[in-house]
């Protein structure tokens, strides 16, 4: 624990220390840099000290005599605090070249501060071990997050995104206290431990609360709003961070209320397997709809938050109905897929950082060819992008597999079990689709073919530390994928705490780990001898160069490449009506046809739901309680005092 | 021993067996046709030659091929022809060889968006949009089968004591099966009526269209790819129509590679009869697929 506190230090440090050296801004961003990263590496050694050992280290104190706080390291938070520590360095080093705009020193400086206390506060959220220590954790987390976002507040946009998610957080945070709240006043104690002696309808009800409050954070399909309009106006390292390691606070703390309750009921699993596929599929329909690069990947992560979802309820199904092997697979591969999201997401985000960064155009369907002009981004976005569709061999598949065995499994379950194994089997194999369909048309839009518009001056590749920062990514998702043993064992070693899970031991596992790598060594081994063969196929061939073949049109423009709209505009309509397309033209009337024009636009149902069913006849509400804001000074006080005397009276 | 035989037999194999469809379809026009050894001589016409890249493209339009032939010759390292066991075979490895093909399919069309042309990036949308929802559907053939003998790999479904098979006590169920596995297998191998390897306007193709730049031995590495995949989807009917009657290693192969002739020239006389679908129905036609299966898993289910 103490090397904990001292990586905490640490990490505080590199927010606070840099605010004194204003003068030597590259030199504030560096050390910055470098503490954090000391930080992190100190808290990745406290994680592989207490790895093997049994006992679970903790502390506690007192706050203002009456509160105990008290911090725990065990496995599930060893789990969810890996991402953690490896993916902040990282983002800081992105980070480095990334801010490098010499106006806004003083800005800068204060939002490393916050960036800082965010990466406190969550490491802060999975170590808490009572409701106090977890509240105060969690809303230090919402709003330095919310101060991040708020980087360029000049931006009418960006504040407007921030507000949004601010509400949302804090509506959420609100829930999850509502839950806490009822399991103290069940249970007479606000330590996590004694939760489980509550009553079965107060479980279930405080699950349920949680459920959304903490699904609002984690952008679960319809209480996502928020994350489409703030990750666009946050900075792409923040996006990454957010969108790859501070959604799955949200899992986390489902995850962990739901073994704290220890009453596993069918109806729990349902629903979050409910919510999870839901997630998923909805997730990656719109992410084909949208056409903004950031808004995009932010859709993406609620279909990935689903993927986590159906692991963790399928898990929860099998544990519901006895069957551990099937909880076992299903809660590793939902934690391996939250170590693995942050990995590739936070890539793709930090590539999409570099693109508008380097264009000034985060349209798809303006950009193109960069993989020639930015060679670096490029292959790394398309490492990112094949472990994202969840493809062989790099680790997206890896977690992606534990789920399908569980749900699999699953299919010996009886009754309505077996059909949500079913449909979960069924989901995952749309969103694998969908997810590649949608990330072909990415790198395929923005990266392969002509630039669709000629770009002033023309794109350079990335900063040198951003480039490292996406190399490293892009070879740690390398990595996962082809030794895919070891990860898999440390998703399944993160539930040994969990008193449900605790006797189930890694040779469950059977022979699959060594299995799944040893068919990935084989696709590699074929690739490469094939990849030899070609080399002698073509050794004294004549190759020439020349114009794409344009089927017989011999002067093309880049403007007539295929876009990304009309990529997918068959994918997007055959989910109607659960998209909304609204498409507005000027078509061709004449013989000799002037402008024509056409638009899409694919929009959110949730959005339009809130809209019209909660801000609506709220804002009607509050229109008709105007009276009540009058401005004299006197019946404001008379109000205070009405109050406290009802308050004085009721409780 | 057996494995390894019947594996290089089979990569040896396999570019003959479009020629059967090709003759198939030549005798249903009245018409002599090409001889059956047609497309060892187009693979050895493609790889005597050399190569024109458009300069636009990138590294990933020369990965394309190579990635697509890999993962095709991998899946083929999973199937138990003819009932002996495979190469490699593990609890999941249908998973994992349903996913190659993505991984095969991902760079194919990254390959087809990397020329900038308006054709390829057409051919590339349908491909990505129809290969989804024939996905969906082979993963609920997958939990059918699952659910019939509680295997989740290829060696498991069709060899040992109680493989599936039509000849089997499910027999009756299967038939919608082999109807479901036949119309998805000419979805995902380009064939009609979902698509027309032969037609000659770009604008209705699919999969041709997307290689429309590709050439010399990057072709045939294509070309070799989508013989060895159709090989496997074939191989997969084939499978499921095997008579359960045990019969020794040399028997069973001739039986086999019997039943196969069979599917390819089931395939050529679809071909021959039928006319393409309109692009917007291939969505009906792959439900139609899924809606087959799903009947079947419906039937297995004990609801009380």
């Amino acid at each position: 624990m103490d090397l904990l506190f001292t990586a905490l230090a640490l990490i505080l440090a590199g927010g606070l220390a840099p605010l004194s050296l204003r003068r030597w801004f590259a030199c504030a961003r560096a050390l910055h840099v470098l503490l954090l990263t000391g930080g992190c590496l100190t808290g990745l050694s406290a994680l592989f000290l207490s790895w093997n050992h049994t006992a679970i280290p903790s502390f506690s104190c007192s706050w203002l005599h009456t509160f105990t706080l008290s911090l725990t390291l065990d496995s599930l938070a060893t789990v969810f605090l890996l991402p953690i520590f490896l993916l902040a360095p990282v983002i800081a080093l992105y980070g480095y070249h990334y801010l490098d705009r010499g106006e806004h020193v003083w800005r800068t400086l204060v939002h490393q501060f916050f960036f800082s206390l965010l990466i406190v506060a969550m490491i802060l959220v999975t170590l808490a071990d009572t409701m106090i220590a977890f509240a105060l954790a969690w809303e230090m987390m919402s709003l330095a997050s919310y101060a991040l976002v708020l980087y360029d507040h000049e931006h009418e946009e960006c504040r407007q995104a921030a507000t949004l998610y601010l509400l949302f957080t804090q509506s959420g945070a609100l829930l999850v206290f509502a839950a806490f709240g009822l399991l103290f006043q069940a249970t007479g104690s606000f330590a996590f431990e004694q939760l489980n002696q509550a009553p079965h309808a107060v479980k279930l009800t405080a699950f349920f609360l949680a459920l959304v409050g903490f699904g609002s954070k984690a952008g679960v399909f319809p209480l996502h709003i928020w994350l489409p309009h703030a990750h666009p106006a946050a900075p792409s390292h923040v996006s990454a961070l957010m969108s790859g390691v501070m959604i799955k606070m949200g899992v986390y703390g489902i995850l962990r209320l739901f073994f704290l309750l220890d009453d596993p009921a069918p109806v729990l699993a349902q629903v979050v397997l409910g919510f999870g596929m839901v997630s998923g599929v909805l997730g990656v329909v719109h992410a084909l709809g949208k056409h903004d690069i950031k808004r995009l990947l932010a859709y993406h992560s609620i279909e990935n938050i689903g993927i986590i979802l159906i692991g963790c309820g399928l898990g929860m199904l099998g544990l519901a109905e006895g069957n551990r092997i099937m909880a076992a697979f299903g809660f590793a591969g939902g934690l391996l897929h939250v170590l693995n999201h942050a990995l590739f997401k936070s890539l793709l985000f930090m590539g999409a950082g570099a693109i508008i960064q380097k264009t000034g155009c985060r349209h798809l369907d303006q950009l193109g060819g960069l993989m020639k002009t930015m060679p670096i981004t490029g292959r790394t976005f398309l490492t990112g992008s094949v472990a994202i569709a969840g493809l062989p061999p790099l680790n997206g598949f890896v977690s992606e597999f534990l789920i399908y065995y569980a749900a699999f499994l699953g299919l010996q379950l009886q009754g309505p079990n077996a059909l949500f194994s079913m449909a979960a089997i069924i989901a995952l194999a749309i969103i694998g689709g969908l997810a590649s369909g949608c990330f072909t048309k990415v790198v395929g839009i923005v990266f392969l073919g002509e630039p669709r518009r000629q770009l002033n001056p023309q794109a350079t590749e990335a900063g040198a530390a951003m480039r490292a920062a996406m190399l490293l990514l892009a070879l740690t998702c390398v990595a996962i994928g082809l030794w895919p043993g070891p990860f898999i064992r440390f998703a399944l070693h993160g539930l040994r705490d969990l008193a449900p899970l605790a006797a189930i031991g890694p040779d469950i596992l059977g022979t699959i780990p060594y299995h799944l790598t040893l068919a990935t060594w084989i696709f590699l081994a074929l690739f490469l001898l094939l990849t030899a063969l070609r080399s002698l196929g073509y050794r004294a061939k004549p190759i020439a160069q020349g114009a794409t073949w344009g089927c017989g049109f011999t002067r093309p423009t880049s403007r007539i490449q295929y876009t990304g709209t009309s990529y997918a505009q068959d994918m997007v309509a055959f989910h109607r009506p659960f998209v909304k397309v609204k498409t507005a033209s000027t078509p061709i009337t004449r013989v000799f046809p002037e402008t024509a024009t056409y638009h899409s636009k694919v929009e959110d149902w949730a959005e339009i739901g809130l809209h019209r069913l909660l801000l609506q006849p709220l804002l009607h509400a509050v229109d008709k309680l105007r009276w009540i804001q009058h401005g004299h000074i006197q019946l404001y006080i008379g109000y205070i005092v009405l109050t406290i005397a009802v308050l004085l009276l009721v409780i | 021993m057996e494995s390894v035989l019947s594996l290089g037999l089979t990569l040896v194999l396999a570019p003959l067996f479009p020629g059967i469809i090709l003759k198939v379809k030549a005798l249903f026009a009245g018409k002599q046709g090409p001889p059956l050894l047609i497309k060892y001589f187009t693979l050895a016409k493609l790889l005597r030659k050399g190569s024109v890249y458009s300069t636009t493209t990138s590294f990933v339009f020369r990965l394309g091929p190579l990635v697509a032939c890999a993962t095709a010759i991998s899946a083929l390292l999973f199937f138990p022809f003819a009932g002996m066991a495979p190469l490699v075979a593990f609890q999941g490895d249908v998973v994992v060889l349903f996913y190659l093909f993505g991984l095969g399919r991902f760079f194919t069309i990254a390959a087809a968006l990397d020329t900038g042309s308006p054709f390829e990036g057409m051919g590339a949308a349908r491909e990505a949009f129809f290969a989804t929802l024939a996905e969906a559907a082979l993963f609920a053939v997958l939990i059918l089968f699952y659910r019939l003998n509680g295997s989740l790999s290829l060696a498991g479904y069709f060899t040992g004591t109680q493989p599936i098979s039509l000849a089997g006590p499910q027999g009756a169920l299967l038939v919608l099966v082999v109807v479901a596995l036949f119309m998805l297998l000419l979805a995902e191998n380009s064939r009609v009526p979902v698509d027309d390897p032969a037609t000659h306007l770009e604008l209705t193709m699919i999969h041709e269209v997307m290689i429309l730049d590709h050439s010399g031995p990057d072709l045939a590495l294509i070309e070799l790819g989508a013989f060895y995949k159709l090989f496997f989807y074939a191989a997969l009917v084939a499978s499921l129509l095997k008579p359960l009657t045990p019969a020794g290693p040399v028997v069973g192969t001739l039986q086999f590679y019997g039943l196969l002739t069979l599917v390819y020239v089931a395939i050529g006389i679809t071909e021959s009869v039928t006319a393409r679908l309109k692009m917007d129905m291939v969505p009906k036609y792959i439900l139609t697929a899924f809606a087959l299966v799903f009947f079947a898993i419906i039937l297995t289910l004990e609801l009380v």
